[in-house]
């Protein structure tokens, strides 16, 4: 029965030649590690490179400056450090951007604060009217662009400072002061308007997960409501109160959209516009200290949002037996509470798609004589107008755009949903950890970068040719693959989690059956990852058909979106067909998103940030 | 079939200070049923895995019959895939995104087996495993036990000439983890397949294995068949791990009566009775007296006072003090004895396990005593 035991080798240590001989076999035997290196090197090309290019920008001279900075084009210089931050344009290019940056944030933050907090308590923790519908309700302007506000805005309360047609206000002999039109005041509106549901879903998730037994042990003690509400739920809640108010604000430091539409006409410049103009007039060299700027301050507030997520988890409060479903009576409140709702969504969503949609239909704003209403914007042919003669429905070059933005945004979106899932796969199996954690690092950092920074540096790389990659301004390639980039941060974080939920033992089951690499992928780990890979490429699409920034720097009339195309249409002045493009695009937006809820069973609190 | 042979397999995880598994020798023949039988987190599930090749060594060396499959000096690595084994997961890690029936015949399909063999072989063990009727369904629709004849059907469908599994049936009822055992046994008989099974229940062990290999510490401890192990524990721990309720074990230089008594019976029987450190009796080993006079000549015998008699249902387990000790003995005779009784505890010569000092059995002890050669 037993075997003569193969007599090992009295002292068989491996020596170091044999161990890495051993360890590089391991190592390449499957393709998981060779397919790691080379997404590897797709990302270094697509996301390091240009980063680290607009970066290198900042302190290198660039073509122009030569002679003035003194010195050849490429050397270093601490000349554009010195410009942006010490010099006399300083205050133009960066102090008075800043200063209007941190206020816009710390505004919104705070007004999101106030709408979204009772929201949130209103809606887990209430027997308020229409909570189900609501819940759901007062989620879409995030899923809405940004900017789409901002048109509605103007629409309602543009004034004679700028030309075109009249805000509706100003058409009804009421002129709006600047300060209301545009500016601080409006933008700090939207903002928070739009971010207010990271703090109703962040802050309600918080309070839906609670054990209620915590509460109900202080009302026992004696405590009242405001006390319980100041001593136990505060302090219980911080944490995702703080993570929601970093997250908003290094959302508002990217936003470029809304300034760029409100923020023009006064000069408010924020750091985001900033960088688009020193882009636009070809201060490279600035535009590299400002993208680096932005970046240094999103990877602060990161860095402490990591930090405060990881101290909260010391105290884990959520998901045991007393968490049940307790709402308190609002007696009385009931209907006030319920106004308080409806209010909100009136003016974060009703009023603003009313005043677009009715502004596609009306010849003059705000005259509500049934006369003045038409279809014609729409669905119109032989327009009076120059260069729109037919409505936007019936227009080619609107259908050439949507068909752009389909065949752009999705081809970006497939490979960004394949391509996280296959970072997800490398991430988790991969035996070189090294090679793990760059994955993981470089998808995550156009995260940090502005979009028009990222579409600065691409243009700047891209533009001309490089060894064999040829020219690639103007085509639809660039937009691809900067789009592509630019979603890795959502692509690849779905992608990991997804494979860190499947585990390693069904395919290790496979494996064991017989199956080779590519047969287990196929076979095993796509189709279980189908679900996750829909979502992946979803939500990439959705919010690559609402961005603006890439496509603003990246795109030529021939390859219009219908971002591009609807400010296009601003530019001439075709308001209604410019309105009517942008209901389209939130549209698309809004359904989007509603049929990715579907699929994944899930709501947006687990994809937020994205 | 090949033998699968590990030599002085040592396993360390990367990222981990301790080995999982440190100098292992283990060979497994053809036809074994070999079960691999430790406390938990000795080192069980590893070593299946490695076997499996699952994991990698990090040092030492794995034979499937004359081929090195691994081995970091020669730098050898055959992929899973190539070692046509059959591995059933603690988990049963069935793919939830295929039914019953093609989670079965993943392998054939693999294999390119032609469609009317491999709906026979696919049909055969279904219905050999009952379940067929589940065919239809996904594993997320099936109990545990049931998922588990399904992750076991997927392994055999492909007929493996070596089937590793890992605590398949500790997820069972007790009904059902009997009717499972048998199913195994009649699998094992039938194929002719080596099955290495691990578990950490030793009566699952004794009941299935031909050899168990006893675990601890990443270490074997000892090999033998089901009799081996438990009639001729090899050293402390595996005296004390087999068997329930545990072998009684009695310290000889603790200065207790019992330890003086047992040594001067042993004198004169065994000539270097100064290195016993460790004397073991089975509970079923010790019979109880009350008549002094029925006490056999030539055993050990001792006064001892009942402490408290539990019913086991069927059985009974006594606890007596004698020499200061408490003791548990077995019987399956229902005891008149209660509590407070006096009594006489007899125990054979050759019912004694001795252990040196490194808690070593003594070979030479077991001729002397008349314990039956292994
Ligand atoms: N992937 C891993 N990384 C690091 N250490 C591990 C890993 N897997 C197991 N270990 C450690 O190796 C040792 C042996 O683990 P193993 O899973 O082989 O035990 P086991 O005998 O199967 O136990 P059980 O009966 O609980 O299943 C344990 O100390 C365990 O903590
Ligand atoms: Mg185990």
């Amino acid at each position: 029965m037993r075997v003569e035991t193969p007599l090992a080798l009295p002292d068989d240590k491996p020596s170091f030649t044999q161990a890495m001989r051993y360890k590089m076999k391991l190592t390449m035997r499957e393709p998981t590690t060779a397919v790691g290196f080379v997404v590897a090197i797709i990302f270094a090309y697509l996301i390091l490179l240009p980063v680290l290019s607009i970066l290198l920008d900042a302190v290198k001279v660039q073509l122009g400056d030569a002679r003035r900075i003194g010195g050849e084009v490429g050397d270093g210089t601490l000349y554009y450090l010195h410009r942006t931050f010490l010099s006399p344009v300083a205050q133009n290019f960066f102090w008075g951007p800043l200063k209007n940056t941190l206020s816009v944030a710390l505004g919104a933050i705070l007004l999101s604060f106030l709408i979204g907090t009772p929201l949130a308590w209103l809606l887990s923790r209430t027997d308020m009217f229409a909570r189900r519908w609501f819940a759901t309700a007062l989620i879409v302007p995030y899923m809405l662009p940004s900017w789409t506000f901002a048109l509605a805005w103007t629409t309602l309360f543009k004034n004679r400072t700028v030309g075109g047609q009249q805000g509706w206000l100003e058409a009804m002999g009421m002129t709006p002061p600047d300060w209301m039109s545009y500016g601080q005041f409006p933008i700090t509106i939207i903002l928070s308007l739009h971010y207010a549901p990271f703090i109703i879903l962040l802050l309600g998730n918080g309070l839906r997960r609670l054990d209620s037994q915590l509460e109900d042990s202080a009302r026992i003690l004696g405590a009242t409501r405001g006390q319980i509400a100041v001593q136990v739920l505060l302090p219980l809640m911080r944490p995702a109160l703080f993570s929601a108010a970093l997250l908003i604000f290094a959302k508002c430091l990217g936003d470029f959209g809304v300034t760029y539409v409100l923020g023009l006409p006064v000069q408010f410049d924020v750091l985001a516009t900033s960088l688009y103009r020193s882009i636009g007039s070809r201060q490279t060299g600035v535009a590299g200290v400002l993208a680096g700027s932005i970046m240094a301050m999103g990877i602060v507030a990161l860095l402490i949002d990591a930090y405060v997520v990881r101290e909260a988890r010391r105290f884990v409060t959520v998901g045991s037996k007393g968490s049940m479903d307790r709402k308190s009576q609002l007696k009385k409140w009931r209907i006030p509470a319920t106004g308080f709702a409806a209010f909100i969504f009136i003016i974060s969503v009703g009023l603003p798609v009313l005043t677009l949609t009715l502004s596609t239909i009306m010849f003059v704003p705000a005259k509500f004589t049934l006369d003045n209403f038409t279809l014609q914007y729409w669905i119109g042919t032989d327009l009076e107008t120059v260069a729109m003669r037919t409505g936007i429905l019936l227009a080619p070059d609107m259908w050439s755009a949507a068909w752009n933005t389909l065949r752009i945004v999705g081809s970006a979106a497939v490979s960004a949903g394949f391509l996280g899932l296959l970072v997800g796969y490398v991430v988790v199996r991969t035996p070189f950890r090294p090679l793990s954690t760059f994955l993981r690092h470089v998808t995550f950092l156009p995260y940090l970068v502005p979009g028009i920074a990222f579409a600065a540096a691409y243009l700047s790389l891209f533009a001309v040719s490089h060894g064999p990659v040829p020219a690639l301004y103007g085509t639809t390639a660039i937009l691809i693959l900067a789009l592509t980039a630019d979603q890795m941060p959502y692509a690849s974080r779905a992608g990991i989690s997804a494979m860190m939920q499947l585990g390693k033992e069904p395919e290790e089951a496979a494996q064991v059956a017989g199956a080779g690499w590519v047969r287990r992928m196929r076979s095993i780990v796509i189709p279980i990852q189908k679900r996750s890979l829909v979502t992946g490429v979803l939500l990439p699409f959705i919010s690559g058909i609402k961005g603006l920034s890439l496509f603003v720097m990246l795109a030529v009339p021939s390859t219009d979106v219908l971002t591009t195309y609807s400010l296009r249409l601003i530019d001439y002045n075709y308001t209604q067909a410019a309105n009517a493009v942008v209901l389209i695009i939130a549209a698309v937006a809004y359904f989007g998103t509603l049929l990715a809820q579907r699929l994944t069973n899930t709501n947006l609190a687990e994809g937020l940030g994205g | 079939m090949p033998t699968i042979a590990l030599s002085q397999v040592r396993k360390t995880y990367p990222g981990s200070s301790t080995d999982a598994v440190r100098s292992l020798d283990l060979e497994i023949a053809d036809g074994e049923f070999m079960c691999l039988l430790g406390p938990s987190g000795c080192g069980k599930t590893t070593t299946l895995r490695m076997i499996a090749g699952l994991e990698n060594l990090s040092a030492g060396e794995l034979r499937i019959g004359d081929r090195v499959v691994d081995s970091a000096v020669e730098a050898t690595f055959v992929p899973p895939e190539d070692r046509k084994l059959g591995l059933v997961f603690q988990s049963y890690a069935l793919w939830p995104h295929l039914t019953i029936e093609r989670n079965t015949d993943f392998g054939l399909r693999l294999r390119k087996v032609p469609k009317a063999e491999r709906i026979k072989r696919t049909d055969d063990v279904m219905r050999a495993l009952g379940i067929e009727q589940y065919r239809d369904r996904y594993p997320s629709q099936l109990s545990g036990g049931q998922q588990q004849r399904v992750a076991l059907a997927r392994m055999l469908a492909v007929s493996p000439g070596v089937l590793l599994l890992d605590e398949p049936l500790s997820n069972l009822d007790a009904r059902l983890r009997l009717e499972m055992r048998a199913e195994l046994k009649r699998i094992h008989g039938k194929f002719g397949t080596t099955i290495v099974f691990v578990t950490h229940d030793q009566w699952e062990a004794m009941t299935l294995a031909t050899t168990i290999a006893v675990m601890n510490d990443g270490v074997i401890q000892q090999m033998g068949t089901p009799d081996d192990i438990y009639e001729r524990p090899a050293n402390r721990f595996v005296a004390e791990f087999v068997g329930s309720p545990p072998i009684n074990l009695i310290e000889q230089n603790a200065n207790t009566p019992i330890a003086a008594a047992i040594a001067s019976y042993l004198d004169g029987r065994l000539h270097d009775v100064g290195a016993v450190a460790l004397t073991g009796i089975r509970p079923e080993a010790i019979v109880l007296h009350t008549d002094a006079k029925d006490v056999p000549q030539d055993s050990f015998n001792l006064r001892a006072v009942i402490e408290g008699v539990l019913p086991t249902g069927g059985s009974w387990i006594v606890e007596v003090r004698a020499g200061g000790q408490l003791l548990f003995m077995t019987t399956h005779v229902a005891p008149t004895l209660s509590a407070g009784d006096d009594v006489t505890m007899v125990v054979e010569p050759a019912a004694f396990h001795l252990f040196d000092t490194d808690g070593q059995r003594m070979l030479n002890a077991d001729k002397a005593l008349g314990h039956s050669a292994g």
